[in-house]
């Protein structure tokens, strides 16, 4: 499902003292099967954005399109129920959300609603569960006596479990610790590849980009700054100290390096350890070449 | 959630906004009272000038308090209907057995309808213009002298201020489950009754589950700074018994006197 926004704005709180203007006039695509990050700092609108993939909000003007269903202001609330379920959304700390008396019965909340039948619900909370490397020990406990690792994948297969197209993700490892971190973000991956998932990503963890995302959407203030490959966004370390955005720690170390030694050229930015690694590599073989 | 305009503070730098909280708490109190002293048209007009005249001075715009009224209009409708059919007294326009419409039944619902809203308008006007922890600090305040008997006001004050405090963090918190159940194919506020209770579940125990975690950190937060009870503890805020208070104070003296001339006239 491709996702189009037109000049969408929205305002928080309209004809109050507290209104508040947090989209402007944002226009974008988001490619079918794409795994897009959107960064910018708090306060940018990130969050406002993701809430208008499924109809959480209805811009104020403009519209989205998403698939075949278009959304305006005039949208009946209606209307949502089918673009809810193809569009799954795990919210920052979704661990929040859980409220079943056992983990499977939590997971199986979101095709309930959706009209599957009890027993059809639970064959698929199983299968997400073990979809997202929950234990089998857990699949009828609490969702309380859980970790917060664990209660983070609960969360997860709950809004998978949806079977969603497209699946946004609110930094969905805020919190958790790095092998936490690193495991939730393979399974993402792995699902994209696996189910043909297009993937919208909500971070701060530039390394996460770098790894991941092949589109990046930058927000600054409610205004849409850019919208480009990560290769593009990070090449230009200029553009992005001025708007305050930090680089992939393997491209930060590339530039470092580059400043040190003049004669040390990358012939392509790295962005992740394995690139630089490969880089670095390829230059040292270049140089014992040359001694020989 | 942001329909809800009773208890929420605008700041400002009206002369109402700086009154003493103690003073306008005290004297929207008094006013409230004496709404009920009111028995006639002459008295509800003296009574509605003046709010208005409060309201003007607070520079905050009408809307603020139609909107206060809204959530409210349904039993202040039910209120004024039961007022009309079931007051005997007067010439009678209309009868079907025990239910009848007097003219008594028909003032009396008006005055109803009065009250109501001078009560919300005033209430509204006092914490559209008094932070919420402004409130709980007059609130201490006046409690103060009922330590001899043994309340324990500094909890109780405390109380109140964190009670207050979590409000908008609570409401924040609801927005976002809301937002995660809808997420996952909950429709708030649609269907049938059932369809709509069972809905709530959903909401409710993350909600105090949540509310119950963030009590326990906020205890641990005030213990690991060395909260040990109310007893002898020193203030920020400072309040202090201005001119202006005093002619708010003299101002609501004559309005009182006034009306109670009005009263029986």
């Amino acid at each position: 499902m491709s996702i189009r926004f037109e000049k969408v704005n929205y305002i928080y709180q309209q004809a109050t003292p507290f209104e508040h203007q947090a989209l402007y006039d944002i226009t974008l695509t988001i490619p079918t099967g794409s795994y897009t990050a959107i960064v910018g700092h708090t306060g940018s609108g990130k969050s406002t954005l993701l809430q208008h993939l499924n109809g959480l909000l209805k811009p104020v003007s403009g519209r989205i399109i998403i698939g075949d269903q278009e959304i305006t202001s005039l949208t009946k609330n209606k209307e949502l129920g089918t673009l809810r379920k193809h569009v799954g959304v795990v919210f920052q700390f979704p661990e929040a959300q859980l409220f079943e008396e056992t983990v499977l019965k939590d997971i199986a909340f979101a095709p309930k609603n959706f009209g599957s039948s009890e027993q059809e619900a639970l064959e698929t909370a199983r299968q997400m569960a073990k979809l997202v490397d929950l234990p089998e020990y857990v699949f009828n406990k609490s969702p309380f006596e859980l970790s917060g690792g664990q209660m983070r994948r609960v969360a997860i297969a709950g809004v998978l479990a949806m079977k969603p197209e497209v699946l946004v993700l609110d930094e969905p490892t805020a919190g958790l610790d790095p092998k936490g971190r690193i495991e939730i973000m393979d399974m993402f991956q792995n699902l994209k590849i696996q189910q043909h998932l297009t993937i919208i990503l909500v971070t701060h963890q530039m390394d996460d980009v770098a790894r991941y995302a092949d589109n990046v959407i930058v927000l600054e203030k409610g205004h849409l700054l850019a919208n480009n490959f990560p290769e593009k966004i990070f090449s230009d370390s200029k553009w992005l100290q001025e708007h305050h955005l930090a680089l992939p720690q393997a491209t930060r170390f590339a530039k470092e390096l580059q400043k040190r030694a003049d004669s040390f050229n990358f012939s392509k930015v790295p962005l992740t350890e394995e690139e630089l690694a490969i880089q670095l590599i390829q230059r040292i073989n270049e140089v014992k070449q040359n001694d020989e | 959630m942001n329909k809800i305009i009773l208890g929420r503070y605008i700041p400002g730098k009206s002369f109402l906004h700086r009154l003493d909280p103690r003073s306008k708490l005290v004297l929207s109190f008094l006013f409230i009272l004496i709404i009920f002293f009111a028995n006639n048209w002459r008295t509800y007009i003296l009574l509605g000038i003046f709010t208005f005249f409060c309201i003007l001075l607070s520079k905050i715009s009408l809307g603020f308090f139609l909107k206060g009224v809204r959530p409210l209009i349904w039993l202040i409708l039910f209120t004024v209907v039961l007022q009309i059919f079931f007051t005997r007294g007067g010439p009678t326009y209309w009868q079907f057995g025990p239910l009848s419409i007097t003219h008594f039944g028909l003032v009396n619902g008006g005055y109803v309808f009065c009250r109501f809203v001078l009560i919300i308008f005033m209430s509204t006007l006092l914490t559209l213009t008094t932070s919420p922890l402004e409130i709980a600090d007059a609130l201490e305040n006046l409690m103060l002298p009922l330590k001899k008997f043994k309340v324990p006001v500094y909890e109780i004050s405390l109380m109140i201020s964190i009670a207050l405090r979590f409000v908008p963090t609570l409401m924040d918190e609801t927005e976002k489950i809301m937002n995660a159940q809808r997420a996952r194919g909950v429709n708030f506020g649609e269907g049938g009754l059932i369809k709509q209770l069972k809905a709530i579940v959903p909401l409710l125990i993350p909600l105090f589950v949540g509310a119950f975690n963030r009590a326990e950190d906020l205890a641990t937060a005030m213990e690991a700074r060395g909260y040990r009870g109310g007893e002898g503890r020193t203030k920020y805020r400072f309040h202090a018994w201005h001119k202006n208070d005093t002619l708010s104070c003299i101002i609501f003296g004559l309005l009182a006197a006034i009306l109670l001339f009005l009263r029986s006239w």
